[in-house]
Parts: C-alpha cells; sequence; structure tokens
C-alpha cells in the first residue's frame, strides 16, 4: 500500500515538474489582455548586495500589488560585463513580464563597445534614482577645495593621485569630465574593482584623493575621517558641501540606475508598465529605502525622455572617450 | 563587560538560537556543496534578511559565513574536492588522511581547528578592532603585491617530484587569469571577440572541473581493487591527539587573523599560506601531503579565523574584507546598520550581539559538524565510481546556478578534461589554481604600484612590510631545493 503511495507521489511528482516546465517556457504576446498573466523576473548584472542590487531587490519587495499581486522575482544574471542580462532581454523581446535594472555603468559599457549592445536593446521606462558622485580626501590631506586640489595638481603634474572605480568606467569618465573643465590637470586614476576598495586606498594613505558617492563612505565623512571637496549635485546629508557648480565647475556627473524592458515593447505595454513603476516608487515602503540609502529620485517626464536622453548618454560618453583617446576604434 | 553579557543576552533569545541554528545548517550545506560557498549562500538568504530585525539578521548571516569554512573542509576530506576555495589546502593533507582511512579522524581534526580558529578569530574581533583595522589600512598595492608572490612562491612545495612539470602548471595558471577585462585599463584579454570571456575565467569551475570531475575520470579509468583502502574507520581523533596539535591551530589562527583583516586578500590566501607556514615549522615536512595532521589543523583553524578578521575592516571601517563580507554589508545596509567609525559608538548593543553571536555560532558549529561526522564517514565508503559521478552532477548544477550562466558549467567541463590530462601525464593541479587565485592579486597591485611610484621598482623595497613578505617568498621557494641539497650533501658526506 504504502508503496503503491509512494509510486504515485513519485509520478505527481514528475508531473508537476513537467508542468513547471510547461510554465516557464516564454509566452510573449499571447496575454495582451490581463497583464500581468505571470509572476515578474527584474533581472540584474549585479552582484548580490551591491546598491543595484539592493535596488532591484527592493523594487521586487514593494512591488507586488502594482503588478496583479504576481510575484516578482530578482533573478541575477551576472557575466559579460552585462552582456549575459543584455543577451537574455533580446531573448525575451516583447515580453512585458522581464524588467531589467539599468544603470550608468550599462550606458558607459555600450559606449567603449565592450559589449555589443546599444540603446536600442532596451526598452527604456523608468530613471528611478542618481547618486552624484563626489570627491573625498582624507581628514589629513592639506585640500579645503576642489581649485586647491586642481592647482597642486597642476604645478605637481602626474604626481596627484585619485583612487575610483574601474577603468574607462562611468566612474572615471565622471571625474573625467570635471577635471576637463580645470584644463585636465595630470592625475592619475588608480582603477580599483569595487567602490570600497578604491576608499581603501585613500584612507590608507595611498592615493591622495578617492572617487566615490555618498554611501560608500558616509560614514567616514559622518567620523570626520573623511571629507568631501566637491560633490556634483547637492545632497540634503551633504549641506556644507559645495557642488562642482558653485566652485565653477559646471557639470554634473551622476550615477544613475532605472528601470528598462526587453526591446521591442509595445507603445501600450511601455505606458502601463511605467504608470505601475511610478505609483511603486511613490510607495512609502519604496520611499524609506531611498532615504535610507541616501539616493535622489531622478524621475523623468515620460518614458521617451529617458529613452532619448539614455541615447545621448551613450553618445556623450562615446565622444568623452574619443577625446581621451580611449576608445578602440577597431570596435 | 556589561555590554558583552547585554550581548549573550540578546543572542541567546530562543529565536534568535533558531536563527543562529538555521545559518549554520546552510552554512555547512553551502560550504560542502562544491560550486557553492560562503558568498552563495549569504546571498541566498540576504531576502530573507529583509524580513527580520537587525540582529536575527546578522546573527544568520555570521553563523552561516562561519560554518561555511568548516562545511568547505567535508568535501575537501571526504572526497578530495574542495567544497568552496578556502578549503583548498585542506585536501592536501585531509583527503589523504581520509583515503588512508581515517575520514573520521580528518574531520574530527578539522571541526576541532575550525571551532578554536573560529573563536580566536572572534577573540581578535573584540579586542583588536580599532588596531587591526588601522593596521590593515597601510597594506597599499606594494604590500598586497608581496603577500600575493609569497602565496604563489609556495608553488615550490606543492609540485612534488618533478619541479618543472609544477612550474608549468602554475603558468597555465597565470595564463587563464589573465582572460577577461583588465581591471587598470578596462581592456578585453584574450576574449576572442566573446563577451562570454570578459568576466574571466572563474575559479570555481576551475575548482570543480579539476577537483571532482577529472578526480571521476581518474577514478573510472582505475583499477576499482586500488581504490580499496582498507577498513575505513569513523573514529574520532583521541583528545590527546587534538591537543597535541595546538601550536598548529595557535599558527593558523594568527596567520588567518592576520590575513584575514586585509581587505582584497581573503581566507584562501590566508589557508594556503596557514599550511605552508606549517610545513615549513614541521621538523618532519616530507609527511605533508600525505595526511599530516597539522597539515589539516592549520588551514581550518586559518580560514574560520579569517571570518572573524574579515569583519574587522567591516565593522570598523565599513569595508568589506571578502565577498562575504561585502554581501553582509548590503545585507546591513538594507537593516539601516552603517558600519564604520561611529558604529561601535553608536550602535553597541548590536556590535555586542553580534561578538557573542560569534561565540554561540561556533559552539553551533562544533555541535552540528559533530552530528555530521558519521554521516561524511559512511559517504567515503561509497566506490569512488559511483560516488564521483554524483559529485560531478551536483557540482554542475552549483556551477550552473551560481551565476546562471551555462558557461560556467561548460568551462568546468573543460578544465575536467584538462585535469585529467593533466594527471596522467603527471602534472600536478594546485599549482594552477593557484596561479588563477593569486595572478590578479599580483598583476594588478604591481602595476598600480608602479602607478603610484611613476614607474620606480624602489617602492617595493620602501615598504618594509613588502620587503619582508618577499623576503619570505624567497626563502619559501628556495626551501625545497635547499633542502634537497641538505639532505644529498649529508648522504654522501660519512
Amino acid at each position: 500500500m504504502s508503496r503503491v503511495r509512494a509510486d504515485v507521489s513519485r509520478w505527481g511528482a514528475i508531473a508537476a515538474a513537467f508542468l513547471l516546465i510547461a510554465c516557464e517556457a516564454p509566452d510573449p504576446g499571447a496575454d495582451g489582455a490581463s497583464y500581468p498573466s505571470r509572476p515578474i523576473e527584474i533581472v540584474s548584472w549585479a552582484s548580490p548586495g551591491g546598491p543595484t542590487d539592493v535596488l532591484s531587490r527592493s523594487l521586487a519587495r514593494v512591488g507586488s500589488p502594482y503588478f496583479g499581486d504576481q510575484r516578482i522575482n530578482v533573478v541575477n544574471r551576472q557575466g559579460g560585463a552585462g552582456a549575459a542580462t543584455m543577451q537574455y532581454l533580446s531573448g525575451r523581446a516583447g515580453d512585458p513580464h522581464v524588467l531589467a535594472v539599468f544603470t550608468a555603468s550599462g550606458a558607459v559599457n555600450m559606449a567603449t563597445g565592450r559589449i555589443p549592445f546599444g540603446p536600442g536593446d532596451v526598452t527604456p521606462l523608468l530613471r528611478v534614482q542618481m547618486d552624484p558622485f563626489l570627491i573625498a580626501v582624507v581628514d589629513e590631506s592639506p585640500f579645503r577645495s576642489l581649485d586647491e586640489f586642481f592647482a597642486e595638481a597642476r604645478s605637481r603634474p602626474g604626481e596627484l593621485s585619485i583612487a575610483g572605480f574601474g577603468a574607462a568606467s562611468a566612474h572615471f569618465l565622471g571625474f573625467s569630465r570635471l577635471t576637463a573643465l580645470a584644463g585636465d590637470p595630470d592625475i592619475r586614476w588608480i582603477a580599483y574593482p569595487g567602490s570600497s576598495d578604491a576608499a581603501v586606498a585613500a584612507l590608507g594613505g595611498h592615493t591622495d584623493a578617492v572617487h566615490s558617492n555618498y554611501n560608500t563612505i558616509r560614514e567616514h565623512i559622518r567620523a570626520g575621517s573623511m571629507r568631501v571637496l566637491g560633490v556634483a549635485l547637492p545632497l540634503d546629508a551633504l549641506p556644507e558641501t559645495r557642488t562642482y557648480a558653485e566652485q565653477g565647475y559646471d557639470v554634473a556627473p551622476v550615477h544613475w540606475r532605472g528601470v528598462v524592458g526587453p526591446p521591442g515593447l509595445s507603445a501600450e505595454h511601455v505606458s502601463d508598465i511605467r504608470g505601475r513603476l511610478e505609483a511603486l516608487i511613490g510607495d512609502p515602503a519604496f520611499d524609506e529605502y531611498m532615504s535610507e540609502a541616501a539616493m535622489e529620485y531622478a524621475v523623468m517626464e515620460g518614458a521617451p525622455v529617458f529613452a532619448d536622453w539614455l541615447a545621448s548618454e551613450v553618445a556623450e560618453s562615446r565622444s568623452e572617450l574619443e577625446r581621451l583617446g580611449l576608445l578602440d576604434s577597431s570596435r | 563587560m556589561s555590554l558583552l553579557l547585554g550581548g549573550f543576552a540578546t543572542a541567546l533569545q530562543p529565536a534568535n538560537l533558531g536563527f543562529i541554528l538555521v545559518g549554520t545548517i546552510v552554512g555547512v550545506f553551502a560550504g560542502a556543496m562544491p560550486g557553492l560557498s560562503s558568498t552563495v549562500g549569504l546571498a541566498l538568504v540576504l531576502p530573507l534578511t529583509f524580513a527580520l530585525d537587525p540582529q536575527p539578521a546578522l546573527l544568520m548571516m555570521v553563523s552561516l559565513y562561519m560554518a561555511a569554512q568548516y562545511g568547505g573542509s567535508i568535501t575537501a576530506i571526504a572526497i578530495g574536492v574542495p567544497g568552496s576555495s578556502p578549503a583548498l589546502a585542506t585536501t592536501f593533507d585531509g583527503y589523504p588522511m581520509s583515503r588512508g582511512g581515517e575520514a573520521g579522524r580528518a574531520l574530527g581534526i578539522s571541526l576541532f581547528a575550525s571551532v578554536t580558529g573560529g573563536l580566536l578569530g572572534a577573540v581578535l574581533l573584540m579586542v583588536a578592532l580599532g588596531p587591526l583595522a588601522r593596521a590593515a589600512l597601510s597594506f597599499g598595492p606594494a604590500e598586497s603585491f608581496g603577500l600575493g608572490v609569497l602565496g604563489l612562491s609556495i608553488v615550490a612545495n606543492l609540485v612534488g617530484r618533478d619541479p618543472l612539470k609544477g612550474m608549468v602548471s602554475a603558468l597555465l595558471g597565470l595564463l587563464f587569469f589573465t582572460v577577461g577585462l583588465d581591471v587598470l585599463s578596462g581592456s578585453p584579454r584574450l576574449t576572442f571577440g566573446t563577451t562570454t570571456l570578459m568576466d574571466g575565467i572563474g575559479l570555481v569551475p576551475m575548482l570543480i572541473g579539476f577537483f571532482a570531475i577529472a578526480e571521476a575520470f581518474a577514478a573510472l579509468a582505475r583499477d576499482p581493487k586500488e581504490d580499496r583502502t582498507g577498513a575505513i574507520e569513523g573514529r574520532l581523533p583521541r583528545p590527546g591527539e587534538l591537543l597535541a596539535l595546538w601550536p598548529a591551530i595557535l599558527r593558523g589562527s594568527a596567520i588567518g587573523g592576520a590575513i584575514g583583516a586585509i581587505p582584497g586578500a581573503g581566507a584562501t590566501i590566508a589557508s594556503i599560506v596557514a599550511w605552508n607556514e606549517e610545513k615549513r615549522a614541521s621538523k618532519t615536512p616530507e609527511r605533508f601531503g600525505s595526511g599530516a595532521p597539522e597539515g589539516i589543523a592549520a588551514p581550518e583553524a586559518a580560514n574560520n579565523a579569517c571570518v572573524g578578521a574579515a569583519m574587522i575592516p567591516l565593522l570598523a571601517l565599513g569595508i568589506p574584507g571578502s565577498a562575504s563580507a561585502a554581501v553582509l554589508l548590503g545585507g546591513l545596509t538594507v537593516q539601516g546598520v552603517r558600519p564604520g567609525p561611529l558604529l561601535l559608538a553608536e550602535q553597541a548593543p548590536l556590535v555586542y550581539a553580534l561578538y557573542a553571536g560569534f561565540f554561540i555560532a561556533v559552539l553551533f558549529m562544533a555541535g552540528v559538524g559533530l552530528l555530521g561526522i558519521p554521516v561524511w564517514t559512511r559517504v567515503v565508503r561509497l566506490p569512488p565510481a559511483v560516488l564521483m559521478p554524483m559529485v560531478v552532477g551536483i557540482s554542475l548544477v552549483g556551477t550552473f546556478a551560481l551565476r546562471g550562466n551555462a558557461f560556467d558549467a561548460w568551462a568546468a567541463l573543460f578544465f575536467g578534461a584538462l585535469g585529467f590530462a593533466m594527471l596522467r601525464r603527471g602534472f600536478p593541479l594546485v599549482p594552477a589554481v593557484l596561479g588563477l587565485i593569486l595572478g590578479p592579486m599580483i598583476e594588478t597591485n604591481y602595476r598600480r604600484a608602479l602607478t603610484l611610484s611613476s614607474g620606480s621598482h624602489m617602492t617595493f623595497v620602501e615598504s618594509p612590510i613588502c620587503m619582508l613578505l618577499l623576503v619570505l617568498a624567497v626563502a619559501s621557494f628556495a626551501a625545497p631545493t635547499l633542502r634537497a641539497r641538505l639532505t644529498r650533501a649529508r648522504k654522501t658526506s660519512p
């Protein structure tokens, strides 16, 4: 008897597995009427725990009621500097059940040609937040302003160094856009694989400054072990700090993050999903995450505006890379 | 003191004990399963912690991180596959001891060393948080370069009978690490125009390919009679034997505590260095690699001591010292807990609950570990021809799950074939793994240091720490040759 029951449950399990597989098969287009008809996936190329991952998970945590109470799953598809995520999106073209978190780094990777994808390979939906870049030094540093730092760099070309995330990265381009306005002083950019590694280099006195975001070094600012020479945009958390523009450098490079869909989403889906996302980020629980993470909202008027802006962002990064001679012309 | 007692009162609440137990069990499993690691385990529980209060969330994550370090040694000892990379050095002596029929003894030594190392790491965290964090900051590019070279010099102790083949293997590992996006210039190297190779060759596919798949091929190719290793005993080590391992455990814990606190170094390097230093300190170094108990105790003490030590830069500076600590930081951030210079002053109860949680987590690890040993020793009794294909299957799923990327599974198969071919021709595999682990650390820090010094190599000489590490590296590299010369000289002289 128990033998029979075991067999039954085994076959039941196998049948259930097949059912699951059948349900998992992507099925775009067939669900126009009652969106969303399946759980929503948020794809992210970020590694778990980082700010981009935390954004994806916060969207997923708060978002279900805004997507017809469907479950929202975060899927980390790391690999190929974001290419794995982009590849996945292309494979789900037109499917409104797949969303992805896209960032300034993704735009720069498109601009460098590192990944064989362009702005047309995603459907921009909603830019959510931005994280202004800043330049900080340790407390013992002699520098008090951007002018002082750049003046010293001009008088000792090639001797000052700044630690930052990545080479030919969004961070690096943010820095070079700023230094371009200071007459391109020769400051050595020391690339680190993570923002906090870069902060360590500055804290340990190995570099003269660090290019970072408020979140990465906020506790060191609060403790007084680091101070900010200038920040790209005014931050509530840094009322005393002067912005780049206030110091005469009229540029505001930020790291931004937003939500995109796969290519080929219909206009109806774009406005529908955007509406849902706008409501989602207005949720008090999401707002709490935003203020906890000291992120600024960066919503743009309408999805097409975000799309145009993304295209210009990629083009602008490209020309900046070209100016610096960092673009491999073969690609 | 009252703060610490308060911490214990918090951590001992039944609900918190439950979370520590869950963390411990998940941790042992994530550590033991090839392809998973403490980092992956933490990433898996991360979404669950969002719903918890900061204390249970932190306690669960820390106990998971701790238990995974011991968990890695289970597979390293039982089947010779490091369950996660910090257990790599444990395979050197743990697997031979278990093949010799003493799996229970090997696991017992590993558990005892892990527990002691974990406790010592926690004590270190408590008493030396501030000073060690400041010391860790002094580790710049030049010093990290020195540490990487020291790690690589250990190859000389692992090459076996034919040093040339060992060097070829190490160079192969160094070649593999150059694949991918160059961190310092951002340009792709040896990616052949594909995006799949952009992130480089993963360590996990190499570990699984070399130690699980290649070994499975080898087991199938062997005459089954060779695998009969006599009666396999689940006997645990005698207390006296464990006590005799104190020096090895202390040295291992000290090395783990020091290296673990340096951001970017980590438990894998610490445990390999610990194994090597133990061999160097031994009067009978020739026993190492064929089941020396100190060769299990030192690396296992080191990788568990690293857990407490990795919390030092995390708590005091808000800087994760390892990939696992980075996930932990993400979890804390979501909880609104901001590690950094002010944490101890502003959130003392939480920090002390964490300290207390460390001690309780180590005890839970001891309990869960002891209960598991009879099960694992039974696994060892399965014939390799049966066991290994199962290991390969599980590992491949694990590799795929890691990043949701089928390429990693293919890479593991590639390394399986390569590893099998290398084993057949007498090339040792561990030097290649060391090359892949240490290559990036050596190269990027070398280039960073030279950029900072305007190209002057004096920067490596001017740093006393770097100098010391390089001298140790030369000594470690030359030691086996010198020892062989000395033995020969003694034999020839009457």
